[in-house]
């Protein structure tokens, strides 16, 4: 071909596969930076750039929102739920992880100039202090330019120019999405924060196996970090710009400063960090979270530098001056200039909480049927289970029902000095025959699961021929509730099905089964819970359910997340072992042990075992 | 503004385009207009000192343009007494310019080195006193164009051709724009008369540009800048490493110089090529080279050439060595009498050589070692004849040739152990580490898969060098490969379109950093 032909073929080819590959990349939009076209799906797209997918986001969603809470990624553990409810505002929790305050006040000053902004709250990390306008080339921390005011062409050129096997991958990856996130989608789009679903429907309690479970508290990686002047300087006149752009608006502006676990503390100089506290707040004072018994806890962290959701709700509480929620007296000082000072010099000092403060042993046991033919697994005679219950009365214990443990986490209610969980699966007649007297005699009281679909069912296993273990009736449960002894809450409404007995295919347990789609599994749990409470409510007085013990003991993430979602605040598995209620966190109430109680089981292995969860 | 980025692809195609549709006779001023855009939007008010150097040697050539006219108003055989006359005015324009040039360059580049070196003895002696130290940025490309000026300062004052007139033009050639980052350094009466010369719309030359940039393109950022990944990794902290993965780190470290700067280079004769300007070469395969010396004569041509013509020559032919060859002739004798001076000469060159590179003891050293080692091997030439004479090697026979480029790559590379290192006593640790502790399973326990590249890169980097070293042997061998690749059908013409285009796309220009969400997010 001659020369002026061989041009031709090398532009036409260029055009060809560049619009090929451009148009590809723009359609797909992993990195969500175009606006809201072909491919949509914000949590993936925030996954792979925060800053600027929430910004496109919002073109579409911003008057859903009236106000935001900006920051670096522990920003994420301040809930929208409580800030709304304690601001009385629609909040964007606007997170981008690695966020420096440039980041923030580029990021306010856009949202203040496009969008309506009530309430504008930023948080404030050590790191801030650490680096100011840290560039990284990672297409994951590449800022709009329409907040940054940089080149649009030299922007958008990196997105349109990607390999196409990014682009691919969110293809494939929308394939894989399940209702629980995954590494890939780990934003929850419609508040902003990351979606912990997960971590918060794992069980919390005793600290040696949290820290097996998680051995970054143990071995603690070393930070090689320290306070930089320019980083200070900058951070502090950033929060100057914006604080002066909200007073100009006539925006409310706060600045918290998060929760920093103390070990990461522990590696910069603490003047530098005093320094750097001490003059923000000369710049305007804020809500100090940073150093407190909390940050000494690792529980109230989900690694070693993000603290929890939970621990979020106490700071916002101690903002809104909530009574009702416990906060470690400690945690969360209003700081001006005046005491600044003063405040530091304790905060340097803060030493976790006492085991004894915060933390309960509480042993759980678990009966089913009571039967004058006791036997090895789920029967006992009422002569032994009498003589059970009088020899924990003997010993000290009081029974207390899953309500005061809820008081106690979340409240800060105390509990008596040895507290057991009395806890009846299936909700047979025995019970009422047998267990109900005897606890009302000794002063105890018990939780009953009841299987809603089988109460009443005395003979024969619900509109079956099969026969059945009576169980008892919602008036005899009526007037259990009516002593004060009994508490009736859920084991399922039809969830712990007989296989053998069922026409259909039997749910055994809450599992999904494997060939369900989650969706259906999700809308099947649901109504069920809905029905069983719907049950209870309807029959008897019983003022809540919101107490489930899984049938079998059965039990994944997918299945507490939903419960959780359907108000089960507290959870019971048949995992023999002591629980440790930990205040604050409410994930010490899910998944919790019981030791299963029938005829083999003396009455000096019962003492052993509560007394054993007294340490 | 580097040439990977998208601002100076769309600068050369707006230039290109407004080149060929300019009136003819202003088309030197598009070339110009495009050189200070670039220059402007990559080293900003660097620019003034464009304008310093082309104001000085402006004048030095307009000064030594009359004193040379003077000869040409009397007869013939006066014309020498008045060169005469004159020698020394020229002589004090040539050295006035030189001076102007190089103490600002010195200043610019060199001084805190020197003033660190010496800050030790001012304190020794003067208690207290700090030599101040210079804030001044570094001109973008300033050793380049300020050689290149004086070159043409020089040969004005050889008379080897008339000065500029016109000041525009002449800043064209000081600024223009494809060779202010890293050279060729050109003549003046190579690349003068092309900048200015009136050009239609050739599309041999944009074929050939094209060619030539995709070549480099893909030298610079397919290879170097992978390499790169690697030699950053080990030499950050090269304590951390076993010998041979310092060796590792270091044949890396020549594979993207050699990638980053001949790829350079033919992207910005290439770039010339779409105005129909041929630059020099810079590189002729100096993988091949068969010595040192025949190294230096196909790297980095162009500044060895200068070196050559305006430095080597002017000692060598000097009074001062004119006088010491006398001495060596009398005293020595023999053929080693006869070289000593050239020798000494030589060891010179390749000193200033190694400074050029850059202010830093480092490259003092490297200017000492090439300089060393040239010029010994031209002491005992003589004696290397007789050993090859006595084992009856034939010097033409393709082991023996094989062997001489062998020996000639590993004396480069022991080179590059010094340029590289973070500092020279580091460099001499390193290579100590290198032949004393390689610690060799390194290099197949995995170890190579920490040092921030895949096993996916090393293979790209692996087939892209081997392509390379195809390419240059069909070219040591056969020369160019384009007129071949002319020949064949539309196919195959189009592949060679289509396969470059491609490997350029997934293996340089197309960006798949995705974050691991193990980073970000810790499994919430």
């Amino acid at each position: 071909m001659d020369s002026k032909k061989w041009i031709i073929t090398f532009f036409a080819t260029i055009v060809f596969i560049g619009a090929g590959i451009i148009g590809f990349n723009f359609f797909v939009d992993p990195y969500g930076v175009f606006d809201n076209i072909g491919i949509e799906w914000p949590s993936y797209e925030m996954t792979m750039n925060p800053r600027a997918a929430k910004i496109t986001y919002l073109k579409d969603h911003h008057e859903e929102y009236d106000s935001y809470i900006i920051g670096c990624s522990s920003t994420s553990s301040f809930p929208t739920e409580q800030l709304n409810e304690y601001f009385d505002a629609s909040f964007y929790n606007m997170i981008m992880y690695g966020a420096d305050t440039l980041d923030t006040e580029q990021t306010a000053r856009y949202l203040i100039e496009n969008y309506e902004v009530k309430n504008l709250i930023i948080n404030i990390y050590l790191d801030n202090a650490v680096e100011y306008d840290w560039t990284r080339d990672s297409l994951s921390y590449q800022m709009s330019p329409e907040v940054s005011g940089e080149n649009p062409l030299g922007f958008y050129s990196k997105y349109l120019f990607l390999d196409p096997r990014v682009s691919l991958k969110k293809i494939k990856d929308l394939r894989q999405d399940t209702y629980l996130q995954q590494g890939f989608d780990v934003f929850n789009a419609e508040t902003g924060a990351y979606d912990k679903k997960v971590r918060d429907a794992e069980h919390i309690g005793n600290m040696e196996e949290y820290l097996a479970a998680y051995p970054a508290f143990v071995n603690y990686p070393t930070v090689e970090k320290s306070i930089d002047e320019e980083a200070v300087a900058g951070t502090l006149k950033s929060i100057a710009a914006i604080r002066d752009l909200c007073e100009q608006k006539g925006i409310r502006f706060m600045v918290v400063c998060a929760p920093v676990y103390q070990e990461y503390l522990s590696y910069f100089d603490w003047d530098a960090v005093e320094d750097f506290y001490t003059r923000l707040a000369s710049v305007t004072p804020y809500w100090d979270f940073s150093m407190s018994s909390v940050s000494c806890e690792p529980r109230y962290f989900y690694d070693e530098t993000h603290f929890r959701n939970c621990v979020g709700k106490m700071a916002l509480a101690r903002i809104a001056g909530d009574d009702s929620v416990y906060i470690p007296e400690d945690f969360g000082v209003y700081v001006t200039p005046d005491n600044a000072e003063e405040h530091f010099r304790e905060a340097k000092q803060a030493v976790a909480l006492d085991a004894e403060e915060n933390t309960a042993d509480v042993p759980v046991l678990m009966y089913h049927h009571i039967d004058e033919q006791g036997d090895d697994s789920a029967i006992i005679t009422p002569e032994l289970f009498e003589q059970q219950i009088a020899a924990l009365k003997e010993a000290g214990y009081t029974a207390v029902m899953p309500d005061d443990l809820l008081a106690y986490v979340n409240e800060g209610a105390e509990l008596p000095d040895k507290p057991v969980v009395i806890t009846f699966d299936d909700g047979y007649l025995s019970n009422y025959e047998y267990a109900y007297p005897i606890l009302k005699q000794y002063g105890m009281c018990a939780t009953i699961f009841v299987i809603g679909s089988t109460v009443g069912n005395t003979e024969h296993y619900k509109d079956t021929e099969y026969p059945i273990t009576p169980h008892f009736s919602f008036e005899q449960a009526q007037e259990m509730i009516d002593s004060g002894v009994i508490s009736i809450q859920s084991h399922t409404y039809d969830m712990h099905q007989w296989a053998d007995y069922e026409s259909g295919r039997a749910r055994q347990n809450i599992l999904r089964w494997e060939d369900e789609s989650e969706e259906d599994y999700r809308k099947a749990l649901t109504e069920d819970c809905e029905k069983e409470r719907q049950a209870i409510l309807d029959n008897t007085t019983e003022s809540s359910v919101h107490v489930l013990a899984y049938p079998g003991g059965a039990n994944d993430i997918l299945a507490q997340e939903t419960l959780q979602e359907n108000g089960f605040d507290v959870t019971f598995t048949i995992t023999p072992g002591c629980n440790t209620l930990v205040r604050g966190i409410p994930q010490s109430l899910i998944g919790m042990k019981r030791y299963n109680i029938c005829e083999s089981v003396s009455v000096d292995q019962v003492l052993e075992w509560v007394s054993a969860a007294r340490g | 503004m580097a040439f990977t980025s998208l601002s100076f692809l769309i600068l050369v195609a707006i230039t290109v385009v407004v080149y060929y549709v300019f009136p003819k006779k202003l088309q030197w001023a598009v070339l110009l207009a495009a050189s200070l855009a670039f220059y402007c939007i990559g080293g900003g008010k660097t620019v003034l000192y464009v304008f310093y150097t082309a104001t000085t040697v402006y004048a030095a050539g307009l000064l030594l343009g009359y004193f040379n006219g003077k000869k040409d108003q009397v007869p013939k055989e006066q014309r020498k007494a008045v060169m005469e006359q004159y020698k020394k005015y020229r002589q004090l324009v040539v050295l006035f310019t030189c001076l102007a040039n190089f103490v600002l360059l010195y200043i610019l580049k060199y001084w805190n080195f020197t003033a660190e070196l010496f800050q030790p003895l001012v304190d020794r002696f003067f208690h207290g006193a700090q030599i101040p130290l210079s804030s001044l940025l570094l001109p973008l490309g300033v050793s380049f164009f300020m050689f290149q000026s004086v070159g043409y300062v020089i040969d004005v004052y050889r008379g080897k051709y008339p000065p500029e007139r016109n000041y525009l033009k002449l800043l064209l050639y000081v600024c223009f724009f494809p060779q202010m980052v890293q050279g060729p350094i050109s003549r003046f009466h190579e690349l003068a008369p092309q900048l200015y010369a009136q050009r239609k719309l050739d599309y041999t030359n944009l074929k050939y540009g094209i060619q030539l940039a995709m070549w480099g393109y893909f030298k610079k950022i397919v290879i170097a800048d992978r390499a790169a990944v690697v030699v950053n990794t080990v030499m950050d902290n090269p304590w951390s490493y076993s010998g041979s993965m310092i060796a590792f780190g270091v044949l890396f470290y020549c594979i993207q110089l050699y990638g980053d700067f001949s790829g350079g280079i033919d992207i910005t004769r290439g770039v010339a090529r779409l105005f129909g300007i041929d630059l020099a070469e810079n590189f002729q395969r100096p993988l091949f080279s068969v010595s040192l010396a025949d190294f230096w004569r196909r790297w980095h041509i162009t500044l060895g050439a200068w070196m050559r013509d305006y430095l080597f020559y002017p000692l060598a032919l000097s009074k001062p060595f004119g006088k010491l060859g006398k001495i060596t002739r009398k005293k020595i004798g023999g053929k080693l009498g006869k070289i000593i001076p050239t020798s000494l000469a030589t060891f010179i060159i390749y000193f200033v050589i190694g400074i050029w590179h850059g202010a830093n003891c480092r490259y003092i050293a490297f200017g000492f070692w090439n300089g060393s080692i040239i010029t010994m091997s031209l002491l005992l030439e003589g004696k290397y004849s007789a050993i090859k004479k006595k084992l009856h090697i034939n010097d033409k026979a393709a082991w023996f040739r094989a062997f001489q480029i062998m020996r000639t790559c590993f004396i480069v590379f022991l080179g590059r152990y010094i340029t590289r290192a973070p500092r020279f006593l580091t460099a001499i640790w390193m290579i100590k580490e290198t032949f004393l502790h390689p610690v060799l399973p390194n290099l197949w326990d995995g170890t190579i898969l920490t040092l921030g590249l895949g096993i996916m890169d090393y293979v790209v980097i692996l087939l892209s060098v081997m392509v390379m070293l195809a390419a240059e042997w069909y070219q040591e061998k056969h020369g160019v490969i384009r007129e071949a690749l002319e020949k064949q059908g539309f196919l195959v013409q189009w592949l060679a379109i289509l396969i470059p285009l491609l490997v350029l796309l997934c293996f340089g220009i197309l960006r798949s950093d995705t974050i691991s969400s193990e980073f970000i997010y810790k499994q919430f």
